[in-house]
C-alpha cells in the first residue's frame, strides 16, 4: 500500500469504543466490508437499542479479551490470539461451525456465517493495524464512537477515562480494547446492571400536557 | 414529445436502478490498484476528503484521507460506498434517442446525430416561441467550473433567461436570508469554530443522517462542556444527547425564534455595543417580537414555555455560541423568515465574527455552496452578482467579451419553470444532473409538465426517472471523471481530481456543453480545452463580487487543503471566519436586523387533513437517489420509505408497527409501512423523499414557495393517515448484518 | 507465535496421550509385520519412511487424545455420538451424503472462493492419492510381482493376496507407475494457486501464520523432489538419483513428522464437523433457550446447557451476582445492547 503508515510499534496505539457517542449511521458497517482480511463481509455489529422508544444505537467490535471465552469454549482449538493480543477469526481449516463461540462470547461478537459454515469475527483489521494504519471502522466513524490512536492523542482530544474491565455477573473480563467512562472509581462496567435509561425524559412534554 | 416511450417497469428493467453489489472483479479479486487519487466525496456539502484507488481506469476501492483537515479520514456510509457508483451496469455509455419501437424505448445514436438533433430542436422551438421558451435546469452537485460554464452557456449559447438549478430546492432560503441580513451568502464560520462554542444550537438539521461528519465537531464542543440545544419535530439521533430539546411543530420555527428574541430583550441578554456599532434596524426586529411571549410561542410551536425560556437564557448568557440550521427551517414558505429570525438571535447577542460564534447554514448538496455563487441561478451572474444590476452585467460582459445586451435578464426559478412547462409557456428543456420527478414538490404535477414538453434532452450518467421522459439522452460524466473545484459548506474551495476517464462514448459534461455551444453558433465564447481554463476565467468573472475567487489558484487550493473565499487577490490567505471585527458585507459594513412577524405555513391541518407531514433524508441515500439507489449496500441499509409516526397517532389511526398506511394530501397519495416510534411529535408524520413513482413522498408535498427565495415548502403539508390493510413483516429495515450471519 | 494458554493444559507430557500413542505405534508395527508377511515384502530401503509413519502415528494419536479430552471438545464429542445414536437409522443413512458434501466436496470452501476451493481440492486429492500409495508400499502391504515370460506384465499383491495384473506399457501400467507423479502434480498445482492468492491479497498476507507457509513449503518440497526422481530416471539415465532419493526421503519423513504439530492436523479434526452436524440437527428438534432480557428464543437449550456445563470447568463464572441464573442466558443481541446501556450510564451527557 502506498498509504502512509500512521503509527509505529512504539506509539502503542489503542482502540477505544464509546457506545454512548454512536449516531447509528452505519459508516462502520459499510467500512468493515472493505477490510482486506474479510472483504465483502461486515463483521461489526450495530445495535438499535430499542427503536420504538429511542434513536439510541451502539456499535460492537471485538474487545479482544486477554483470556477470550470464545477461544476457551472452541472445541476445535480454532481461535487464536496474536502476540499483540488480537483474537483472530477462527482458523478456517479447523473451525467446525459449532457456534459455541457465538453463544459464549460475553460481548456478543463472533458471527456464524451459515453460507461457509464457519465463524468469523472482527480482527481489528489486522491487514491495516499490522502496518500502522487505523482500522476501517475507527477511520471512518463520524462520531468517534469508534476511535484508534495513542493514549496521549486520546487525552488531548477527548474527555473521560479509559477503562477495559467488565463484570458479567460474577465474571470479570479484561480486554485489549478500551471503553470510556467518566470516573474509574466505580470499577469495572457492570454489564448486567445495564438498564434502559433515557437522557431525554419526555421529549414531547406529553406528560406535562405540552407546556 | 416527452412522454416515456415505455412503461416505468420496462424502463427500469432496462436502465435500472440495478444494484452494484461489489467492486470490479468482485470482493475476492484482491485489492490491487495502480494509483491513489486524492479527491472528495460527492454525496453532500461537507465534501469530505477521500482517496480513490484506481486500477485500469476503474475505481476499485477507497482509502481514508487522514490528512485532509475537515474530516481526517472520517466518512459516512455514502462516502464509504461512493466508489461503487463507477463501473456500474446502468451507466449510460452512448447517446440515445427516444424510439418507441427500439428495445428499451431508446435507440443508440452517434454524438453528431444527438447533438444536431438537440440543436435543431432548440432552434425550432426558439424560432417558433421565442428564446425564453427553451429552459435549462441544472444540478448543484457539479463543480464550480461546470456551474459557471452552465450559467454562461444558458445566457450566451442558449440565449435564454430561464436557467435555474436544483439548489432552488436546497439552499436558496439560507442564501436569501444571508444576503439580506449579512450582505454575503456563505457559512459564517469554518467548522473548527464549532468546538469553541459554549452553546451549540441545531435548528432543523438531522446532523447524524445528513451531515454525519459534523457530529464529531459537536461532540468536541460537548467534550469542552458545551450545552446542546436541538430544535426538531423528531428526536433525531444527535437529539438523544441534547441538554435541551425543542420539539417544534413543523412550520412554526419563526415563532420560536421570535419568542427567544423576545426573551433576550426582556432579560436584556443583549450585546448593546455590538448592536450599536455593527447593525441596523434592531428596533424594527424588536417591535415585531414585542407580542411574541414564550407562552404565546408555546401554543404555536408546541414547545413547552419553560424550554423556550431556557433556550433564551443559555443563548443569551453564554459567551460563545453557534446556531447551525439546515433544510428543516429553510424548506418552508417562511424559509427566509426563519433564517432571518435565527440571524437576529446571533446579531442581538453579538455572536458573529468571533471564535466559536456564528449563525450558519449547513449546505446540503455536494457543491451547494460553490454551485450557488457563479451564475447558474436565474437571477445571478458569477461572483454572486445580480443579473439585474447594470454594473454587475457590465463586469461580466467584459470578462465574457460580449455585449451587455447579449446577456438575458432575470429568468424564473426552478419550480416556476416546471409550472411554465405545465402551462405550455416553456416548450423545450435541457437538464443536467437534475431529477425533478423525484425532487420537485407535487410529483404528479411534475410528471404532467414533463409530458407536455415538445422536446426534452438530459445530460446525465444514469437514466433517472426524469430521464425516462427525454427525447435525447447525452451521457455525461461522474464526479470522479472530471477535474475542477467545488466549495464545501464551510466556504472552503477544494480540488476535485479526476480518477478515471468517462467510459465508452460518455463525455465530460463541459465538453458536451462546449460542443453544443459551438453547434449553436456561439463557439467563440467557449474556447476551452480543459477545465483549468474555465476556472481561470471564473476567477476573473468573480473578482470584485461578494463570492470573490480572484486570488485562488488550483495549486494553492491543493497545497493548502482548500482556501476559504473571499480571496480577493493572489497571496491573500483566504477568509475562514467571516465578519471578524464586526465587518459585514452591506455597503455600510453593518448587518441588518429584520422584522419577522409570524405567519402561517402555506397549508395548515384541518378536519380533513389533520396530521402534519414533514419530509427529509436518510443517511444512506442522497437526494433523488439516482446514484445511491444503485449501490446495493446503501439500498440494504434503508430499502424503501417508511412513515414514521408516534404510538399515540398510530393508536388513533388504528395501526401497529409494520402495518401499511395510506397517507393522503390534497395533491396525492402514498401507501407505505408505518414505523411506529416514540421519537416524533404525535401530530406529525415523517417520510423520506429519495424514491420515485408510487413511493415518492413528493406526491404529497405542495407547490407553495417562499415569496423571496422561491423555495418550495417541502417541510410542511397537511395529510390524512389511514390504515391500508396488509403489513410488512418488519420495519427493522436496517438489517445491520448486511452480509448475513446469525446474531 | 499464536498462543492461547488453555486453562486445562498441563505443562507435562500427557500420560494417557502417551499410552494411546504407544498403542497406535504397536498396532502400526503389527500391521506392518503381518501385512508384509513377516517382513518378507518389507523393503528395507524404505525404513526411513516407516520411521516417519510411526512418528506421525504417535504424534497424531497423542495430540488427538489430548485434544478430544478438552472440556468443550469432550462435550461435543459426547453430544455428537449421543445425537447420532438417538436416531441411528436415519443418521447412518445420512452419513454418506454428509461425508461426500462436507468432507470430500467441501462446498463450504467453494462458497468462500472458487479459487481457494480448487486449490484445496487439488491438494486434498493429491495427498490422498499419495497416501494411498506410499503407506501400503512402505509398510510392505503392497508389492508387485512380474508374471508371465515377457517381463512386462505385473501383478499387484496386497499382502499375500494377488489381485489384478497389468501390462507395464499399458495406460493402466503407466498410471500405476506414475501414481505418485500424478499426485505431485495435483499438489503442486494447488500449492501454486494458494501461493498466488496469498501473495496477491494483502488481507490474506496479514493474517498469514508461519505454519500456513510451512505447510505449503513442505508440500512443495515433497512434490518437487519426488518429481525429480522421475526426471532423473527417465531423462538423466539415473544421474543424481541416489542423492535425490535421499533428499526426497528426508522431505517426506520430515513432512510426516510435521503432520501432528502443524496446520495439517486439521485433517484429523475436520471430521468433527460431522458430529456438529448431528448435534445441530438434534438440537434444532429440541427446545430453544430463551433470552433472560428480551424473552426471545436465541439458540438451542441443549447447547446453552452444555456451554454452561463447560464454562466452570474452564474456570469461568458467568452466574448472576445475585445467584439467580446466568449472564450466559442472555442472547447475543441483548448482550451488546446491555453493554451499551451499562457503558452509556457511566458517561454523562451522552447517555
Amino acid at each position: 500500500m502506498n498509504v502512509d503508515a500512521r503509527y509505529g510499534i512504539d506509539d502503542a496505539p489503542v482502540f477505544v469504543i464509546d457506545q454512548s457517542r454512536c449516531i447509528g449511521c452505519e459508516a462502520c458497517v459499510q467500512a468493515c466490508m472493505e477490510c482486506g482480511t474479510h472483504r465483502g463481509q461486515s463483521l461489526i455489529h450495530l445495535e438499535r437499542i430499542d427503536r420504538a422508544a429511542t434513536t439510541q444505537t451502539a456499535p460492537m467490535v471485538c474487545m479482544h479479551c486477554e483470556d477470550p471465552t470464545c477461544a476457551q469454549v472452541c472445541p476445535a482449538d480454532a481461535i487464536k490470539q496474536t502476540e499483540g493480543g488480537i483474537v483472530q477469526s477462527a482458523l478456517k481449516p479447523r473451525c467446525i461451525g459449532c457456534s459455541n463461540c457465538v453463544l459464549a462470547c460475553p460481548f456478543g461478537v463472533p458471527k456464524y456465517m451459515a453460507e461457509i459454515d464457519q465463524m468469523m469475527k472482527c480482527d481489528m483489521c489486522t491487514d491495516r493495524t499490522s502496518e500502522g494504519l487505523k482500522p476501517m471502522c475507527a477511520s471512518v466513524c463520524p462520531s468517534e464512537a469508534l476511535w484508534y490512536g495513542t493514549i496521549d492523542e486520546f487525552r488531548e482530544n477527548r474527555t473521560g477515562s479509559l477503562l477495559r474491565d467488565f463484570m458479567f455477573g460474577r465474571q470479570e473480563v479484561r480486554t485489549k480494547v478500551y471503553t470510556v467512562v467518566d470516573e474509574l472509581a466505580a470499577g469495572p462496567i457492570d454489564v448486567m446492571r445495564g438498564q434502559a435509561a433515557s437522557w431525554l425524559d419526555d421529549p414531547f412534554a406529553l406528560e406535562s400536557g405540552g407546556t | 414529445m416527452a412522454r416515456p416511450p415505455l412503461t416505468d417497469a420496462e424502463l427500469i428493467d432496462r436502465y435500472g436502478p440495478h444494484l452494484n453489489q461489489a467492486p470490479p472483479g468482485g470482493w475476492n479479486a484482491g485489492i490491487e490498484f495502480d494509483r491513489v487519487v486524492d479527491t472528495h466525496c460527492c454525496f453532500c456539502g461537507q465534501q469530505c476528503g477521500i482517496k480513490l484507488k484506481v486500477h485500469d481506469n476503474e475505481v476499485v476501492g477507497f482509502e481514508p484521507w487522514y490528512d485532509f483537515p475537515f474530516n481526517e479520514g472520517k466518512l459516512c456510509p455514502k462516502g464509504v460506498k461512493r466508489y461503487l457508483q463507477g463501473s456500474h451496469p446502468d451507466r449510460v455509455v452512448y447517446p440515445m434517442e427516444r424510439d418507441e419501437t427500439a428495445p428499451g424505448g431508446f435507440r443508440r445514436v452517434s454524438w453528431d446525430h444527438a447533438l444536431d438533433r438537440v440543436v435543431s430542436e432548440i432552434r425550432r422551438i426558439q424560432d417558433a416561441y421565442g428564446p425564453d421558451s427553451f429552459a435549462m435546469l441544472s444540478g448543484v452537485s457539479l463543480t464550480n467550473e461546470k456551474s459557471y460554464l452552465i450559467g454562461k452557456f444558458a445566457r450566451l449559447a442558449l440565449h435564454t433567461a430561464n436557467l435555474d438549478y436544483n439548489g432552488r430546492y436546497c439552499m436558496v432560503s439560507a442564501g436569501a436570508g444571508n444576503k439580506k441580513a449579512l450582505g454575503i451568502d456563505r457559512a459564517s464560520n469554518p467548522w473548527s469554530d464549532i468546538p469553541l462554542a459554549d452553546v451549540v444550537w441545531t435548528a432543523g438539521t438531522n446532523i447524524a443522517e445528513t451531515f454525519p461528519i459534523t457530529t464529531s465537531y459537536i461532540w468536541k464542543a460537548r467534550d469542552r462542556g458545551a450545552r446542546l440545544i436541538v430544535q426538531d419535530p423528531r428526536v433525531v439521533p444527535h437529539a438523544r444527547t441534547a441538554d435541551l430539546f425543542l420539539p417544534v411543530r413543523p412550520g412554526t420555527d419563526s415563532a420560536l425564534f421570535g419568542a427567544v428574541l423576545h426573551e433576550l430583550i426582556r432579560h436584556d441578554w443583549l450585546d448593546h455595543d455590538f448592536i450599536d456599532a455593527h447593525t441596523n434596524d434592531f428596533d424594527q426586529a424588536a417591535a415585531a417580537v414585542a407580542d411574541m411571549a414564550p407562552a404565546w410561542a408555546a401554543d404555536i410551536t408546541g414547545v413547552p414555555r419553560a424550554r423556550i425560556e431556557q433556550a433564551a437564557e443559555w443563548w443569551g448568557t453564554s459567551a460563545t455560541g453557534m446556531l447551525l440550521h439546515a433544510r428543516g427551517i429553510e424548506q418552508q414558505s417562511k424559509g427566509v423568515d426563519n433564517v432571518l429570525g435565527a440571524i437576529n438571535l446571533g446579531l442581538a447577542t453579538g455572536k458573529f465574527g468571533k471564535p466559536g460564534c456564528g449563525v450558519t447554514t449547513i449546505t446540503g448538496q455536494g457543491n451547494g455552496q460553490g454551485g450557488r455563487e457563479h451564475g447558474h441561478k436565474c437571477d445571478q451572474l458569477p461572483g454572486n452578482r445580480d443579473i439585474t444590476n447594470p454594473e454587475h452585467r457590465a463586469h461580466v460582459a467584459s470578462v465574457w467579451g460580449c455585449d451587455v445586451d447579449e446577456i438575458p435578464g432575470k429568468g424564473i426559478p426552478a419550480l416556476e419553470i416546471i409550472e411554465a412547462i405545465h402551462a405550455g409557456e416553456i416548450k423545450g428543456l435541457l437538464s443536467i444532473c437534475f431529477n425533478p420527478l423525484v425532487s420537485s414538490p407535487d410529483s404528479n404535477f411534475t410528471r404532467e409538465a414533463l409530458d407536455r414538453l415538445e422536446f426534452y434532452s438530459v445530460i446525465d450518467f444514469f437514466v433517472s426517472e426524469s430521464g425516462h421522459h427525454a427525447d435525447v439522452i447525452l451521457p455525461g460524466s461522474l464526479h470522479e471523471e472530471d477535474e475542477g473545484t467545488s466549495t464545501s459548506g464551510e466556504g472552503r474551495i477544494i480540488k476535485i481530481n479526476a480518477a478515471v476517464e468517462p467510459p465508452g462514448e460518455a463525455r465530460r459534461d463541459w465538453e458536451i456543453l462546449v460542443d453544443l455551444a459551438d453547434r449553436l453558433g456561439s463557439g467563440h465564447y467557449f474556447p476551452y480545452t480543459d477545465t483549468h481554463q474555465i476556472f481561470e476565467e471564473l476567477r476573473l468573472a468573480s473578482a470584485g463580487g461578494t463570492a470573490d475567487y480572484r486570488g485562488a489558484t488550483w495549486e494553492r487550493i491543493e497545497a493548502e487543503h482548500g482556501l476559504f473565499w473571499p480571496i480577493p487577490e493572489e497571496g491573500h490567505p483566504g477568509t475562514p471566519r467571516l465578519y471578524e471585527g464586526g465587518r459585514f458585507y452591506h455597503p455600510d459594513g453593518r448587518a441588518k436586523f429584520h422584522a419577522v412577524p409570524y405567519r402561517l405555513p402555506g397549508e395548515v391541518v384541518d378536519a380533513d387533513y389533520p396530521v402534519w407531514l414533514t419530509t427529509g433524508r436518510v443517511v444512506s441515500q442522497y437526494l433523488s437517489g439516482t446514484q445511491t439507489r444503485r449501490i446495493a449496500a446503501l439500498v440494504a441499509q434503508y430499502p424503501e420509505p417508511l412513515c414514521e409516526m408516534h404510538p399515540q397517532l398510530a393508536e388513533r389511526v388504528g395501526v401497529a408497527d409494520g402495518d401499511l398506511v395510506t397517507v393522503t394530501s390534497r395533491r396525492g397519495t402514498i401507501t407505505l409501512p408505518a414505523h411506529v416510534v416514540a421519537t416524533i411529535r404525535p401530530d406529525t408524520v415523517f417520510i423520506p423523499y429519495h424514491w420515485p413513482g408510487d413511493k415518492a413522498a413528493n406526491q404529497l408535498t405542495q407547490r407553495v414557495v417562499d415569496p423571496t427565495s422561491k423555495m418550495p415548502e417541502f417541510k410542511v403539508s397537511a395529510v390524512r393517515v389511514e390504515p391500508a390493510g396488509g403489513r410488512v413483516t418488519t420495519t427493522d429495515v436496517r438489517d445491520f448484518d448486511l452480509q448475513g450471519g446469525a446474531t | 507465535m499464536f498462543m492461547i494458554p488453555h486453562r486445562h493444559d498441563a505443562a507435562a507430557l500427557d500420560r494417557r496421550g502417551v499410552a494411546w500413542g504407544l498403542v497406535g505405534v504397536a498396532v502400526t508395527l503389527a500391521i506392518t509385520f503381518v501385512g508384509s508377511d513377516g517382513l518378507l515384502w518389507f523393503d528395507a530401503a524404505l525404513i526411513g519412511y516407516l520411521f516417519g509413519i510411526i512418528f506421525m502415528v504417535f504424534g497424531v494419536i497423542y495430540r488427538y487424545s489430548v485434544w478430544v479430552r478438552r472440556p468443550s471438545t469432550a462435550m461435543l464429542n459426547r453430544r455428537g455420538w449421543d445425537a447420532f445414536r438417538q436416531r441411528k437409522a436415519r443418521n447412518a443413512a445420512a452419513l454418506p451424503s454428509l461425508v461426500a458434501t462436507q468432507l470430500l466436496a467441501q462446498g463450504f470452501i467453494r462458497r468462500r472462493s472458487r479459487a481457494r476451493w480448487l486449490a484445496h481440492q487439488l491438494v486434498f486429492w493429491g495427498c490422498i492419492l499419495a497416501g494411498l500409495i506410499t503407506f501400503p508400499l512402505t509398510m510392505g502391504l503392497l508389492h508387485f510381482e512380474s508374471v508371465g515370460q515377457q517381463g512386462d506384465r505385473y501383478q499387484v499383491f496386497v499382502s499375500r493376496v494377488g489381485t489384478m495384473s497389468f501390462d507395464a506399457d499399458s495406460v493402466l501400467g503407466w498410471t500405476i507407475y506414475h501414481g505418485l507423479d500424478i499426485a505431485a502434480v495435483l499438489v503442486l498445482a494447488g500449492v501454486f494457486i494458494f501461493l498466488r492468492r496469498r501473495l496477491r491479497d494483502p488481507g490474506a498476507l496479514a493474517v498469514e501464520r508461519s505454519g500456513d507457509f510451512l505447510a505449503l513449503a513442505g508440500l512443495f518440497a515433497v512434490s518437487v523432489t519426488g518429481l525429480f526422481l522421475t526426471v532423473s530416471s527417465i531423462w538423466l539415465e539415473g544421474r543424481f538419483y541416489a542423492a535425490l532419493n535421499t533428499l526426497h526421503a528426508l522431505t517426506v519423513i520430515l513432512g510426516l513428522m510435521y503432520i501432528p504439530f502443524g496446520k495439517l492436523f486439521h485433517i484429523f479434526q475436520r471430521p468433527g464437523n460431522l458430529g456438529v452436524a448431528y448435534y445441530k440437527r438434534a438440537n434444532a428438534e429440541g427446545p430453544a433457550a430463551v433470552c433472560r432480557r428480551c424473552g426471545d428464543g436465541f439458540a438451542s437449550a441443549q447447547q446453552i446447557a452444555d456451554l454452561q456445563a463447560i464454562l466452570p470447568q474452564l474456570g469461568f463464572d458467568y452466574d448472576a451476582a445475585d445467584g439467580v441464573g446466568s449472564y450466559q442466558d442472555t442472547c447475543p443481541k441483548c448482550r451488546r445492547a446491555q453493554l451499551a446501556l451499562a457503558q452509556s450510564a457511566r458517561v454523562g451527557g451522552f447517555g
